[in-house]
């Protein structure tokens, strides 16, 4: 009984484990494409481009505030927007840029589309340099 | 319209940002298939409303500058022209493409061609007309424009197009040649709606001392014989007019003071209904559109406020339409959760998939780690100055901001080299006249 136990426990901990390395992979490709400077001119990435909504994801999962304006620091939702956009969920969410002018719907699969196309599109560019 | 219609709302058009209260309305535009009035405003954004409170949508930039001066729909997306670009985006606000050109120089106008949505007729105050792939977003062709067109539209047979000075151009939609042309108006073309086979102008003509003023009737040219027919007399200046959708003799014509009336083209002189619209003083009417059910119209006001009419108890905007997509609700994650040290990050489950995961990283790459830390260049270490716990330099700027060195090969550079064989040692002792030993 006890080694099953034993092993149930070191099963969970390799889980987690796999669980963080997941999860860390997925944070630097997001670093990696998000608020480059060469970007900031670059067409796409202005508010009238195609990957304007990369950034308001950004904002939407890191920059959360509460109902008077304070920063919410709560790791539960980052991960759990992390997973969706990971499993690429056809969930769709509001994103709405800092002035609040700018407001689209759009899907976890859309979303995981898009980074994907420019997270290869800098592994291209790295390969060419 | 019927006699029962009134004003449902007027709601004012959201700023351009905190410190306007409103922006002025460029372009209305009801949806073909949603319950949604589009605006266009002058610093370029898009906005959607849906029906019947004309409660916001989503709302993008479509245009970096300039303002929209017209949108069209499409299956896939809205398309929206300003003076120097044209966009499309979806209803849900993701932009497609985005289209510039240094030959956009001052677009006002498109229209669908005879191949469906599929492409689209862009023109302007300038010299050059293009065909645009709605799909791909490129331009096909650029024709050269025979005029200045400010309005287009598309009717069964041809595409009308009005030009700065008052005439309506009638273009084939196929080869784009001029087909006729019918002088409408004295001075310019202020409004124009095509359905069908019939073709309505609102226009203004120069009076003396008062520059211009609109034209006491709007004139109607039948598209089948391509012969004018008697005008609509509308005392208080036609501004704006828009053909039923449903029925297809019936028109409402508008005043910029916010008159309306019902009209039908075949008999002109008998006037069905006038309605008057609550129109503050020295406020106009800027734009005016008939929704595609023929149960709603919608107009904005110089002041930046939408109105929307219609029957109280029956106003929807298209007779079929599909639902409309909203974000789903947030389902928070259980409980309160502690995050101490020894919380495992997959207490919060992922969702049930089915492709490959986003975090999947490409297995080719190969990445070398490890490598000696870079020194600090001893100019930088010169210069420095200490100021509490951190010290400064004036950046030597020999690097790219954040540049990777790559320490291992400059550290051992030449130190390694590949062995060589005897007579490769000999003919290198031969060819390097000091003869230098090499430690190898």
């Amino acid at each position: 009984d006890n080694t099953f136990h034993a092993e149930d426990t070191l099963y969970s901990m390799l889980m987690g484990e796999l669980e963080n390395g997941r999860l860390v992979r997925l944070m630097a490709k997001l670093g990696l494409i998000n608020e480059r400077p060469e970007y900031e001119h670059n067409e796409q990435w202005s508010e009238t481009g195609e990957r304007y909504y990369l950034k308001l994801f950004r904002d939407y999962v890191f920059h959360a505030v509460d109902e008077n304006g304070r920063p919410v620091v709560d790791l539960g939702h980052i991960i759990t927007c992390l997973n969706k956009l990971d499993a690429g969920s056809a969930e769709l969410i509001n994103l709405v840029s800092r002035d609040e002018q700018t407001s689209l719907i759009i899907s976890y699969k859309e979303l995981k589309k898009g980074i994907e196309t420019a997270f290869n599109e800098l592994v291209r560019g790295a390969a060419r340099r | 319209m019927e006699s029962d219609w009134e004003e449902v709302l007027m709601v004012p058009h959201p700023g351009q940002d905190a410190n306007h209260l409103t922006s002025r309305v460029t372009t209305l535009a009801f949806d073909t298939s949603q319950e949604l009035l589009w605006t266009g405003n002058h610093v370029g954004r898009v906005m959607s409303f849906i029906a019947p409170d004309l409660r916001k949508y989503t709302s993008f930039r479509a245009h970096p500058t300039g303002e929209v001066k017209q949108i069209l729909f499409t299956d896939k997306g809205v398309l929206s022209v300003s003076p120097h670009s044209v966009h499309l985006a979806s209803r849900r606000g993701l932009t497609q493409w985005h289209m510039t050109d240094e030959k956009f120089i001052d677009l006002r106008c498109m229209s669908f061609t005879s191949r469906g949505t599929q492409e689209i007729l862009v023109a302007g105050f300038q010299d050059t007309m293009f065909r645009v792939d709605v799909e791909k977003g490129t331009i096909i062709q650029a024709l050269p424009a025979e005029d200045n067109y400010s309005i287009m539209k598309k009717g069964s047979q041809y595409i009308c197009a009005a030009n700065g000075s008052g005439a309506i151009h009638i273009l084939d939609p196929g080869t784009f040649k001029i087909v006729k042309v019918w002088q409408a108006h004295s001075s310019f073309v202020n409004d124009m709606d095509v359905k069908s086979d019939f073709v309505v102008t609102c226009g203004a003509s120069p009076r003396q001392q008062q520059g211009f003023m609109l034209d006491g009737l709007a004139n109607v040219y039948n598209l089948k014989t391509l012969l004018p027919l008697p005008p609509i007399p509308f005392q208080a200046g036609a501004a704006f007019v828009r053909m039923h959708p449903r029925m297809s003799t019936t028109s409402i014509v508008a005043s910029s003071t916010g008159q309306l009336q019902v009209v039908d083209i075949m008999n002109p002189n008998a006037v069905n209904l006038i309605k008057q619209a609550h129109v503050y003083d020295s406020t106009c009417l800027t734009s005016f559109e008939l929704a595609p059910s023929g149960d709603a119209l919608a107009f904005a006001n110089s002041l930046g406020y939408m109105h929307l009419w219609g029957s109280p108890s029956k106003i929807h905007f298209t007779e079929f339409s599909n639902p409309l997509v909203f974000a789903d609700q947030v389902i928070p994650p259980p409980g309160h959760m502690d995050w101490s040290q020894d919380t495992a990050l997959n207490t919060i489950g992922i969702p049930y998939y089915r492709d490959v995961l986003l975090s999947a990283w490409p297995s080719h790459m190969i990445f070398e780690v490890g490598a000696p830390p870079p020194k600090l260049d001893p100019i930088l270490l010169a210069n420095l100055k200490r100021s509490d716990n951190v010290s400064y330099a004036p950046n030597p700027k020999k690097l790219h901001r954040n540049q990777i060195e790559r320490t291992r090969v400059v550290d051992k550079g030449s130190a390694i080299v590949a062995p060589k064989f005897l007579s490769e040692k000999a003919r290198e002792a031969a060819s390097s006249p000091n003869g230098e030993r090499r430690i190898s």
